[in-house]
């Protein structure tokens, strides 16, 4: 491995690393706009200049290998004028309409220009004007005027997704970012060139003029959309409650992870978190009576639930769990069913159509936790067969966690005369649906945002996701409502946090044997059975 | 096309010039035509090199990079395809002479790809022609048929003429190579260099049509005789074109160490307007301007480099005392706002904020700042980008104003 | 001028193939085949862009980009007639601005613009690297130098 010295500080790093990603091992930011690690090196923004040692001009770093013995200098008077220069040149033609563009706060012109700007403008002359406000997508708009050409979003669209919807049109000072004609930017990774977008050429519409990115706060989660378990940052406004109408979950990001998802998610997960803050949200504990329901104070609710889950014999009670629910979430479910003596427990519902898939990250199985419900070892059932016992007054208490079974794969009629087989439907979930609306007892659940938890990926790989915001309405996490009724039925202490519950699943699984919150961290961990 | 007055040398690149089917093989075989070639099968390639480079043959294209080292960065034993590229994307302001080439010795730049090609390695050559260039890209064209008919081409190596589609920066060897590869003409990160991976990704040879030129007489008549035609770091003749307020427009044969001066008032017989010589390129657009005191350089890379410009392409475009250097370099900086590529952010732009600047000065909107500050963008872009396009932008804008500052500050209201 | 659903016939097609094989990778031949196409269909629509990049397997994007990068390819239908002005330096001294304003006069059109008739298009130029000619223009494929106001009536009248 080659040995090298940058800014008077000696690494070794791997042959064909290049210099910004050698710096970046010793917390040495070199500034670039073109340049990602995922795409491949364009050098076209001119802006990651370094000076070294017996070579006469400074070299762009994105494009230049480590070498044995190189020396390198990051911040000599030349590079720091050059990368003067180079921002200069950035804005001679942008607009500077920082107060009206959304990436204002996050914008690589604004935080490069506070550290490297010229701070002499003396450009007066007219500017060259482009289209601006394209929509290019459903989901993504264009400025031409902000764009400084960087082609990362090209590159992504060329390399990543294989589908080429964008060009670099024109030549001169007349390039600009485009579709071809009729075209639209609609792959199903579409949003990620608004995240690689250094300045505010591309944004979200749905983002759009909703909220200063300065008033979000960002918690660490995981996308609850498919098995894969693409790792995201969940931004939320909390503190300018009037804005972005309300929504306290504005949008999600990915958030690296060499091993999931690299730099990307798609963009069902990206702009699938509306039910977090969405009308259907179940905000408190109710229960039906007759054609009334009523809202009641968990207090109220948790002998409510608990009395019927042991007015009925266990072999009376159906229990179809959810592949969404967390693990913590699902051992203690587990528990629960040990303590009640149910074993007519299962988490499969077969969708109505097959989910959607592809070879990138998109998985058919759109559920967060299927592996985790596998290992965990809830049950054994058969969930048809749950509901057809229901049917059949067989089952008389039917707890139904998150599924929506009147969009199933299963026949409405089979369905509908399950639901009003049972004598005592629960249903716990965050949100509302057909199948709910069925329940004689809601017990509202946190939606992921608001709650602490862990999946397990289809690749066995368990995933930490955190709390950003607190739960709507009265929502209580699975695992909490879990535990108090595990606490009402058995009497036993129940768990404070969800790392608890977590800490107690890795000391009985064997397949979590040894892991920890701590452990997984925030790239993950992999069960033992998935361990090479 | 006249040969030099002051020096009379022997003409070479232009002998046959003169004879209405000079593109003709007939005419070609008849003074001497691919006997270079017939030596040059009996060498080796390394030979060759060796010759090209005992020749002191620099590209004619514009660099004046060494020719022979250049094909010698070819790796040895490479066992893949090695292309030979050949520049006709004649392009810059001021130059006309690869266009007399392709139409007047055609089969020269096809005896001299056969030795190159033999030299290098490469069994397929490819000809960018500049796409407005039809009746010398016809004429080179029918050259290549005749030269595939009579069993020079077609065994050992073969060549595709290739149309370009109008734009200067394919001039440049890596946008060449960009826009024959069926893309925007967008000059390549270097390295790789283009000898390393270069066409195709395969090792790739590009020189301009003139350099190629030379090689059948450099084999034909032994490198040491052509060393002595020029310098001491340079050999040979070259095509000057020469253009603007002269009396004889045209291009001339003479040697590389001939003068500035003696380009413009011997062969080109003088400046024309009111007679009196003001400033002259010496090189093509993107070489800095000389004054009328400064003609008495020889034209060889060294000498120019020496006096602050460069010898570029030998277009020479004279100025007498009546042209405004202000309209002048609103009209180069013009060009090359039209023509920057737009890859790199420095080049894309500059260019054009410079030309808006300019105009502005010459339309009397200017601001005294405005010098200062074409000037310092200028040298602050200058060796920031991919290419070399910008530097050549750069040569322009600084010299112009440098060398004829106080008739730009005259049109500048409160200067 | 353009069919909304471009095709080359068997022949041309066989040229784009025979283009095609020329170069280590058939890419190599877009710019031929594009000059081919203008030649065929007039200028390069977008129907022509999507067509040849079927031809080619690439994006109608990179066609795209192709198209708009070089000044030779005509998005929209053109004259009968190209008359292309040479406005650089040397040009420019031997009195191009005088050319061109008398052909605005005698056209009634600016640069960029066509005749009302469709029998020419006026363009103002970069270097066409005839300057020992200055000053000159192209007419179709044809240069044409040391212009003066008369040369250039006769030549646009011999323009059909």
């Amino acid at each position: 491995m080659p040995k090298l010295t940058i800014d008077g500080r000696p690494l070794e790093v791997p042959p064909g690393t290049n210099l910004i990603e050698a710096a970046r091992r010793l917390g040495i930011e070199i500034p670039h706009y073109c340049y990602h690690p995922a795409l491949s090196i364009a050098g076209q923004c001119r802006l990651c200049v370094v000076d070294i040692e017996k070579v006469p001009r400074p070299q762009v770093a994105c494009n230049t290998v480590v070498a044995e013995g190189m020396v390198v200098h990051t911040e000599t008077e030349r590079v720091l004028e050059t990368r003067k220069s180079i921002m200069e040149f950035h804005l001679i033609n942008h607009p500077l309409d920082c107060p009206v563009c959304d990436q204002a706060g996050e914008c690589w012109l604004q935080i490069y220009y506070m550290k490297h700007g010229l701070y002499d403008p003396r450009m007066v002359d007219e500017k060259v004007h482009k289209p601006k406000a394209v929509p290019l997508g459903p989901h993504v708009i264009l400025d031409a005027e902000r764009c400084i050409l960087c082609s990362r979003c090209v590159r992504f669209c060329d390399e990543v997704t294989g589908t080429s919807e964008l060009g670099i049109f024109h030549r001169g000072d007349r390039s600009e970012i485009g579709l071809f004609p009729g075209q639209e930017l609609a792959n199903k990774y579409s949003g990620n060139v608004v995240d690689i977008c250094p300045v505010g050429a591309l944004t979200d519409r749905d983002f759009r003029f909703q909220v200063r990115v300065w008033y979000l706060d960002t918690q660490k989660s995981i996308c609850p959309g498919c098995a894969r378990g693409c790792n995201i940052e969940v931004h939320v406004s909390r503190r300018r409650v009037h804005h972005a109408e309300g929504r306290r979950v504005v949008r999600l990001k990915p958030r690296f992870n060499e091993a999931v998802n690299k730099w990307w998610i798609c963009d069902a997960g990206r702009y699938g978190s509306a039910f977090v803050d969405g009308d259907t949200r179940l905000q408190a504990p109710a229960r039906r009576d007759g054609e009334k329901t009523l809202e009641v104070a968990w207090t109220e609710m948790i002998p409510l639930a608990a009395g019927r889950l042991r007015g009925y014999r266990a072999d009376e009670i159906g229990i179809l769990a959810s592949p969404k629910l967390s693990n913590e979430d699902l051992f203690l479910l587990r528990r629960l069913c040990d303590a009640l003596g149910v074993g007519a427990v299962d988490y499969r519902v077969p969708p109505a159509r097959p989910g959607d898939e592809d070879d990138f990250l998109i998985r058919a199985d759109k559920n967060a936790n299927t592996r985790g419900a596998e290992l965990v070892g809830l049950g054994g059932a058969d969930s048809r067969a749950i509901l057809a016992a229901a049917r059949e007054r067989r089952v008389k208490c039917l707890w139904i966690f998150c599924h929506d079974l009147l969009a199933s794969a299963w026949p409405e009629g089979e369905v509908l005369d399950g639901l009003l087989g049972a004598e005592t439907v629960i249903f716990q979930g965050t949100n509302a649906n057909p199948t709910s609306a069925y329940a004689h007892l809601v017990l509202p659940a946190a939606a992921y945002p608001e709650r602490e938890g862990t999946w397990t990926n289809f690749e066995g790989r368990v995933q930490r996701f955190r709390q950003a915001l607190p739960p709507l309405g009265r929502a209580l996490p699975d695992w909490e409502i879990l535990g108090r009724l595990l606490q009402e039925v058995q009497g036993a202490p129940r768990p404070a946090r969800a790392e608890d519950c977590f800490r107690d699943l890795a000391a009985t699984v064997p397949a979590f044997a040894g892991m920890s919150y701590r452990s997984i961290g925030d790239a993950g961990q992999l069960v033992q059975t998935a361990r090479p | 096309m006249s040969q030099s007055a002051a020096e009379p040398i022997e003409p070479i690149l232009t002998r046959n010039f003169g004879r209405p089917d000079s593109h003709t093989l007939t005419a070609y075989r008849e003074t001497g035509g691919y006997t270079g070639w017939a030596k040059a099968l009996a060498l080796e390639p390394a030979a060759i090199t060796d010759a090209v480079k005992r020749s002191n043959l620099r590209g004619l294209g514009g660099a004046g990079f060494p020719t022979g080292t250049k094909w010698s960065f070819v790796p040895k034993g490479h066992a893949g395809p090695i292309y030979l590229v050949i520049n006709a994307d004649e392009g810059e302001p001021g130059t006309v002479k690869d266009r007399y080439l392709l139409e007047r010795d055609p089969h020269a730049l096809i005896e001299g790809m056969l030795i190159a090609a033999r030299a290098i390695g490469s069994r397929l050559a490819f000809v960018y022609v500049r796409g407005e260039y039809v009746a010398p890209w016809r004429r080179f064209s029918a050259a290549v048929r005749e030269a595939y008919d009579a069993g020079y081409l077609g065994r050992g190596l073969d060549v595709v003429v290739h149309r370009g589609a109008g734009a200067y920066i394919c001039g440049e060897e890596t946008g060449l190579i960009s826009s024959l590869e069926g893309r925007k003409g967008w000059p390549k990160l270097k390295p790789p260099f283009p000898a390393i991976k270069g066409a195709f990704g395969a090792p790739t040879i590009v020189n301009n049509v003139e350099t190629i030129c030379q090689v059948p007489h450099i084999v034909n008549r032994g490198p040491e005789w052509f060393a002595a035609l020029g310098t001491q770091t340079q050999g040979g003749t070259r095509l000057y074109s020469v253009s603007g307020r002269v009396r004889r427009s045209g291009v001339y044969e003479a040697s590389v160490g001939v003068t500035l001066r003696q380009l413009i008032y011997e062969h080109a017989g003088g400046v024309t307007g009111n007679g009196r010589l003001k400033a002259v390129v010496p090189g093509g657009a993107s070489a800095a301007i000389l004054r009328a005191d400064e003609i008495d350089v020889t034209m060889d890379v060294d000498g120019l480099r020496n006096a602050g410009t460069m010898a570029g392409s030998a277009g020479v475009i004279v100025m007498d005392e009546t042209v405004s250097i202000p309209d002048a370099l609103r009209v180069v900086a013009r060009f090359y706002a039209h023509e920057s590529c737009g890859q790199c952010t420095p080049c894309r732009e500059t260019t054009g904020w410079i030309y808006r600047m300019t105009e502005r000065i010459v339309e009397g909107r200017g601001r005294k700042e405005d010098l200062d500050t074409i000037l310092d963008v200028a040298r602050r872009g200058t060796g920031t980008t991919i290419c070399a396009f910008y530097d050549g932008a750069v040569g322009p804008y600084i010299s112009y104003i440098e060398k004829f500052r106080a008739e730009f500050e005259a049109l500048i209201p409160h200067a | 001028m353009t069919p909304s659903r471009p095709q080359f016939t068997p022949e041309q097609q066989a040229e784009v193939r025979r283009l095609q094989g020329l170069y280590p990778d058939p890419q190599g031949a877009l710019l031929p085949v594009l000059h081919l196409a203008q030649d065929v269909f007039g200028y390069i629509s977008e129907e022509v862009e999507e067509y040849v990049a079927g031809l080619f397997g690439l994006a109608p994007a990179h066609v795209h980009e192709v198209v708009t990068f070089y000044t030779m390819y005509f998005r929209e239908p053109k004259g009968r007639h190209i008359v292309s002005v040479c406005h650089n330096l040397s040009c420019h001294l031997a009195g191009a601005p005088g050319i061109l304003d008398h052909l605005r006069r005698r056209l009634g059109i600016e640069p960029g613009g066509t005749t009302d008739d469709g029998r020419v298009t006026l363009l103002a130029v970069e270097c066409l690297c005839a300057c020992e000619m200055a000053p000159m223009l192209q007419v179709d494929d044809r240069y044409e130098g040391n212009l003066t106001p008369e040369t250039v009536d006769r030549l646009i009248d011999q323009l059909q």
